[in-house]
């Protein structure tokens, strides 16, 4: 089984590698007008792990339904402890792990899951290769560790020009004194 | 049932309507007024009874349809007739996925359904199988709605009017589509998600207006009910539920923060209405934060609360508030379900039925508002002692405190801000509507039977925030959380029976003569006895059941439909306490059943 399983690995690393090739060419003709920014990597593994499931766009997280996810925006984490905690997922809260074996073949926090008893994290949907899992770590130590309130162009670096998620921010900043919440009142 | 005949042979013979037309006989701008939807249809709906034309059925929101071809004796033959796969499943904003929580909508034949980010699509549901005739998408903005839904890629279905579909869409639009081509005629801005309003029901038709609801109060909202006239496509009312300076019940709101500018209280379940008083009755969302319920000192009207409304000006008649300074998030959205039984004293009693997130069922008389009976609904109920008799609010309520503890060891606070609360946050019953059988007068409660922990986060302003959570904390789910189907003989306001499931039921519930449809998230459908409760019928469609059943008759047969597709809040939320419920995959389908 061990043989077998190290041979699987193997093998989806070798097809892991073909895609960031492929992806990283494809990104390569993609932008080439643009100037490329070497996190997007990165921010890409952000939106395909789902990250910004809780910990939102921003990074911010904040209180909801799933609980507090924690502000990357406010981390003091090194770039080291973030990929431990992406990998490992935090024992004893919502946030998963996204190393494949991580309390089992790979250690996490010098436990195992019997170690973490009922403090084991929950396994994350997706699984992260460490090139992913460093790839999402310098994204969020470019563009999100340390930064301030979110503004307008950070929010269509991630989402793009073509939907009005980002309008709120756009009014935020046109109007800096007028309050954004609340209210009711017709929409149109 | 005569309309309904006329169109099902004009369908089967199409021959003749194609000659019909060529010659320009009456018969073809016939069968079309016989299709425009009128306030008279909408009223007299037991006349049709082979049509689902309301989203709850009927006015009286009782979801009981009379047709009792399948039966408890034959439904064991019951079997699929037809499918078809929907669109939808795309994610957006917080979403990795779309699900199918809505009521499809059959006139004559013909089957209006919608996907999670509200696409219509109609079917023509003639001759044993189903044929799209017509998509229409509304090209929803899935990132700036989705990014503030808090509870899923979520559309509950249209309704009819004249010659229209009437539906909502996520970011916020109430959009008229032409029945016959697909096209859309209209659309209004109802809701602005940029002040983290989505819309997620269906709308209400009364007398030529659409009556809207709003999602948002984890969003820090002022909810409101909308009326659009259909004509005009203009306001006619607005009416808060969140009372503004001056009017009555501000005074319920008496901290220093202006709590009641965000103070929640979002619509986003359909309500019910009775013509015989013209009066709409919605149900009432949580309060905002959702639990820390010392930031908003006072009894938070209208939150928690079923409300009635003058449907003409929007008006309040009369509320009744269920959990009083909400520290749970047991919102009141559910539907108020209009039914008359004999009274002791030989009079009609005129009610409305509520079960709520808090876990109790109510009875309010429906003219007054007063609290007639209640009882616990769930298995477990661990954060109040039960129900004063004459005024229905927890025992533990006192009128004299401005923040209410009611049982404090388990009640989430500043003090004390990690408590397990039965039932847990999404009920008790959360949206998927209950049925009500006339026959028997028992009322079917789709049941969450459910504990969960809040762990409470302190609210200051500062954290307010325009499309942030506005929550005050938030659950976990370190408890594992089934479900039922309970029964209520509401002559006496007493449980007739449960029938328990592994999984919290999340679609709702169709009552028959003489069975009751229901669903699972593990993906089975079922038939169960409507008097014994007992399991008649299943199958299992392999995806997640997270919609209501309901019942038509198009070419003189029966057919049962449901969608399929876990989505919602389940889903990404509260998935913890149903670990088995992970394997389920995303999906967007309609079953159709028949003998």
């Amino acid at each position: 089984m061990t043989n077998g399983k190290r041979y699987f690995d193997t093998a989806l690393t070798g097809a892991a590698a073909v895609a960031v090739v492929l992806s990283t060419i494809y990104g390569a003709l993609a932008q080439s007008a643009a100037p490329s920014d070497p996190t997007d990597a990165g921010k890409a593994v952000f939106k395909r792990a789902n990250c910004f499931g809780c910990h939102k766009w921003h990074g911010n997280g904040g209180g909801g339904y799933g609980g507090e996810a924690l502000s990357l925006r406010k981390t003091e984490l090194t770039r080291e402890q973030i990929m431990e905690t992406v990998g490992c997922g935090r024992p004893g809260t919502g946030m998963p792990f996204f190393t494949r074996g991580a309390y089992d073949t790979v250690k996490c926090h010098d436990m195992n899951r019997q170690d973490a008893g009922d403090h084991m994290p929950p396994e994350a949907n997706t699984f992260l290769r460490p090139n992913d899992i460093e790839a999402v770590a310098d994204y969020v130590i470019a563009h999100i560790k340390g930064k301030g309130e979110p503004n307008y162009t950070e929010c269509v670096a991630f989402f793009g020009d073509t939907s009005r998620v980002c309008d709120v921010y756009k009014k935020a900043e046109a109007q800096p004194t007028a309050g954004s919440t609340g209210g009711g009142g017709k929409a149109n | 049932m005569k309309r309904f005949t006329r169109h099902g042979l004009l369908g089967q013979a199409s021959v003749l309507v194609l000659l019909g037309a060529a010659i320009g006989l009456a018969s073809v701008p016939l069968a079309r007024a016989a299709d425009e939807v009128t306030q008279d249809r909408l009223l007299n709906v037991d006349k049709e009874p082979g049509n689902w034309l309301h989203h709850h059925k009927n006015y009286s929101a009782t979801r009981f349809s009379n047709l009792k071809d399948i039966n408890k004796d034959n439904v064991k033959n019951l079997k699929v007739a037809w499918t078809m796969h929907l669109a939808g499943v795309e994610g957006g904003g917080i979403w990795t996925h779309g699900g199918l929580e809505g009521t499809p909508i059959v006139e004559n034949g013909f089957m209006y359904v919608t996907d999670g980010w509200g696409s219509v699509y109609k079917i023509d549901a003639h001759g044993g199988k189903g044929e799209l005739l017509w998509k229409m998408d509304p090209k929803t903005d899935h990132d700036w709605a989705g990014a503030v839904a808090c509870c899923g890629v979520d559309n509950r279905g249209v309704a009819l009017w004249g010659d229209l579909v009437i539906s909502h869409t996520l970011d916020g639009r109430l959009v008229a589509t032409n029945k016959q081509t697909g096209q859309v005629a209209w659309q209004r801005q109802v809701a602005d998600p940029n002040k983290g309003e989505v819309l997620t029901g269906a709308p209400l038709i009364v007398k030529n207006m659409a009556i809207t609801g709003v999602a948002g109060a984890e969003y820090g909202i002022r909810g409101w009910v909308a009326a659009t006239d259909l004509t005009t496509q203009k306001e006619v009312w607005r009416t808060h539920t969140i009372p503004g300076k001056g009017e009555p019940g501000h005074e319920t709101w008496k901290d220093a923060n202006n709590a009641a500018a965000s103070g929640g209280g979002s619509t986003w379940v359909t309500g019910s209405y009775d013509p015989a008083t013209d009066t709409i009755i919605w149900g009432i969302g949580n309060p905002g934060p959702d639990w820390d319920n010392q930031y908003r000192p006072g009894d938070n009207l209208y939150t928690d609360s079923s409300l009635a409304l003058d449907a003409s000006t929007g008006k309040i008649k009369w509320h009744y508030q269920h959990t009083p300074n909400d520290p749970y998030d047991y919102d009141s959205v559910a539907e108020n379900v209009l039914v008359d039984v004999p009274a002791p004293n030989g009079s009609t009693l005129k009610l409305a039925l509520e079960a709520d997130r808090n876990g109790f069922a109510y009875a309010i008389d429906r003219t007054t508002g007063k609290f007639i009976w209640g009882l616990p609904f769930v298995k477990k109920v661990t954060w109040t002692k039960g129900l004063d008799q004459e005024t229905g609010k927890p025992i533990e309520y006192d009128a004299n405190k401005q923040v209410q503890t009611y049982i404090t060891a388990v009640t989430p606070s500043r003090e004390n801000k990690v408590a397990d609360i039965c039932p847990g946050n999404m009920g008790g019953k959360n949206w998927p509507p209950t049925a009500y059988n006339p026959d028997l007068k028992l009322w079917y409660i789709p049941v969450i039977e459910s504990c969960n922990r809040i762990t409470l986060e302190e609210s200051v302003p500062e954290k307010l925030k325009a499309r942030e959570f506005w929550t005050g904390g938030g659950p976990s789910q370190p408890f594992k959380i089934t479900g039922s189907v309970t029964a209520i003989d509401v002559t006496s306001g007493k449980i007739a029976g449960k029938f328990e499931t592994p999984f919290p039921n999340l679609g709702g519930v169709l009552a028959t003569p003489d069975l009751v449809f229901s669903g699972q998230p593990s993906g089975e459908v079922m038939a169960l006895d409507a008097k014994t409760l007992e399991k008649k019928w299943e199958f299992n469609t392999g995806g997640g059941v997270n919609a209501p059943p309901m019942t038509f008759m198009v070419d003189g047969k029966q057919y049962v439909a449901i969608l399929v597709g876990l989505g919602g809040a389940w889903d990404k939320w509260f998935i913890d306490a149903t670990p088995e419920l992970k394997r389920i995959q995303p999906g967007s389908m309609l079953y159709v059943f028949a003998l």
